[in-house]
């Protein structure tokens, strides 16, 4: 498990410093090199049709996409707790009205909703994240509930209960802290689900948009000039991937570590 | 089996009804409409051409209007292809995309399965620990990364097959169909081993073993129906998974499907063509998820009571 994660932070951690330590901007033009091949002018990895550095290109499209993918990520973490805390402490019809409400969901086409929801609200990137962040909760609120439901018949909580805590405290002060490693297990398989969404987006014209950039749109562009010039599609596709796998490996190996499920495949 | 068929029925019209005037009205509150080119229309070419596909009347009436049209198989004019009915561009569409999808999900199954159930009988091995590693990387790899990545190997490099387009005979559709496959493969492998894997720690299972008989037989006979169970249940997702992964899929390589239309529509604002692929797209996944609840009672003679 520390492998996988130690690779995705020596990614982030080039995305995050690498773009300064660059002389250009990810969306500045170097007419003199203009298409220049790999070390020509300084620029490492050449310049693209425009003359933008593909160095820092590749450098700040990570770095959206790993940005966008967290924050969208939080937004499901978010609505995905509250949803799933509330369904699972009150239980009874409130639950099964809200978990009827999910089942719905997940039976729907989500990513042409999506995409709905970008061509109606302009293909901004803060609604790009909103956008997965709202259709991506629905695992994270189904675990909540079930982690919720399980630690209500706990002793320590009936004994909170019979101190004289009250239904939200209890709710929040004993129920909510012990969701958390379930809850930063689901969160980790959720980012490389968001990653894929928005490169899928970005990769069809319809998420982030110039001259902002981010994998999606450098796989786009890379497959367009394959024939030519194979880098462009390989190194973008190859980070992307590389971070799909690692943090699904790693939230994997957690979430197996905390249910158990992992140890009780391998002996049966 | 028949009232089931018929209940299932009865609750995706809604579900169906929903994601209509859901998809309906988000295309209609979104700015920019199919008539905003390049250069502005005069004034009352705009309300003619308006008037003319019935875009001048109030939201509710529309939408009833366009509810009563479907039900005909009418979903009205491509407002973009302006010489085709969304019904003609649907229609030369789908057959690709069902045969792409449907050739990909026959192959999924059969290496997802046959993956998955050696993966279980080898618990703990190695050859598990391999191909899991394995299925979870074919789950995390996006279409449209593989797409081009096959393209570029078998396409361009080693120029075995051709990269986009249809060309003679069905050599064009082998590239797509590997590329659309594989995510799904490699959830349906993980399925399966987790099923099979659960199957054989039971009672019944091991006393089988214990008496002797061949594991193939165990298998056969005992272990495999239970086994794919998981794997029946994702069908819907699959088939949601199958969708989604056209769309880029024929986009990659040339290929005249439903996806491509999709998203050019989805770029355009060509309200009728969008609407009738989600419905289309709903329908099927619907369609689906029903298919899997009538394999489920196969697979599993306790459920048909429950059902």
């Amino acid at each position: 498990m520390r492998i996988p994660l130690i690779i995705v932070a020596i990614i982030a951690l080039a995305a995050l410093i690498g773009p300064f330590l660059l002389p250009w901007g990810h969306a500045a033009i170097d007419w003199d090199y203009v298409r220049a091949g790999a070390f020509e002018g300084g620029h490492i990895l050449g310049t693209d049709d425009l003359g933008r550095d593909r160095l820092a290109r590749l450098l700040v499209g990570t770095r959206i996409t790993m940005t966008v993918a967290l924050a969208a990520a939080l937004v499901a973490l978010v609505i995905g707790v509250i949803w799933g805390a509330i369904a699972g402490w009150m239980g009874g019809r409130t639950d099964e009205v809200m978990m009827r409400i999910v089942d719905g969901l997940y039976a729907l086409p989500f990513m042409f909703v999506v995409i709905l929801l970008m061509v109606v609200f302009g293909r901004s990137i803060l609604l790009v994240f909103i956008g997965i962040g709202a259709v991506e909760w629905l695992t994270m609120a189904r675990v909540v509930r079930g982690e919720v439901m399980a630690l209500k018949q706990r002793p320590f909580v009936l004994a909170a209960e019979a101190a004289g805590s009250s239904g939200t405290r209890t709710l929040i002060r004993h129920i909510l802290p012990n969701i958390g490693p379930v809850a930063i297990a689901y969160l980790m398989l959720t980012v490389p689900q968001v990653v894929m969404v928005e490169s899928f987006l970005s990769f069809l014209g319809l998420g982030v948009q110039e001259p902002l950039t981010s994998l999606g749109i450098l796989v786009n562009e890379g497959a367009e000039e394959m024939d030519v010039r194979p880098v462009g599609l390989l190194l973008p596709g190859g980070i992307l991937v590389t971070i799909i796998v690692c943090l699904t490996l790693a939230g994997e190996r957690w979430r197996d570590r905390l249910t158990g499920t992992g140890r009780a495949k391998a002996s049966g | 089996m028949t009232r089931l068929i018929l209940r299932r029925l009865m609750t995706a019209i809604p579900t169906l009804l929903a994601i209509i005037m859901l998809s309906f009205i988000l295309m209609r509150i979104a700015p920019g409409g199919p008539f905003d080119g390049e250069r502005p229309l005069a004034p009352e070419t705009r309300a003619a051409l308006e008037s003319a596909y019935g875009l001048d009347k109030s939201l509710p009436e529309q939408l009833l209007q366009y509810l009563a049209n479907i039900l005909t198989g009418d979903f009205g004019p491509s407002l973009v292809y302006r010489d085709f009915t969304v019904t003609e561009l649907v229609a030369q569409s789908l057959p690709i995309s069902l045969l792409l999808g449907g050739l990909a999900l026959v192959l999924a199954t059969l290496i997802g399965i046959s993956a998955g159930l050696f993966a279980a009988w080898r618990a703990g091995k190695w050859q598990d620990e391999a191909i899991m590693l394995g299925a979870t990387i074919l789950t995390a790899l996006p279409t449209f990364v593989t797409g081009p990545l096959l393209a570029l190997i078998f396409g361009l490099w080693f120029g075995w097959l051709p990269v986009s387009g249809q060309g003679e005979g069905l050599r064009w559709l082998i590239l797509p169909v590997v590329a659309l496959s594989l995510p799904i493969a490699g959830a349906i492998a993980k399925l399966a081993r987790a099923g099979l894997a659960g199957q054989l720690g039971l009672d019944h299972i091991r006393a089988a073993r214990g008496r002797g008989i061949a594991p193939l037989t165990i298998l056969r006979r005992h272990a495999l129906r239970p086994a794919l169970i998981p794997v029946a249940s994702y069908l819907g997702p699959a088939a949601a998974g199958l969708l989604t992964g056209a769309v880029v899929i024929e986009t990659v390589f040339g290929l005249p499907g439903l996806g491509r239309y999709f998203v050019q529509g989805a770029l355009n604002r060509d309200y009728p063509l969008v609407l009738a692929v989600v419905t289309l797209y709903a329908s099927l996944i619907i369609l689906f998820n029903l298919f899997a609840d009538l394999i489920y009672g196969w697979l599993d003679p306790r459920m048909r009571g429950e059902q």
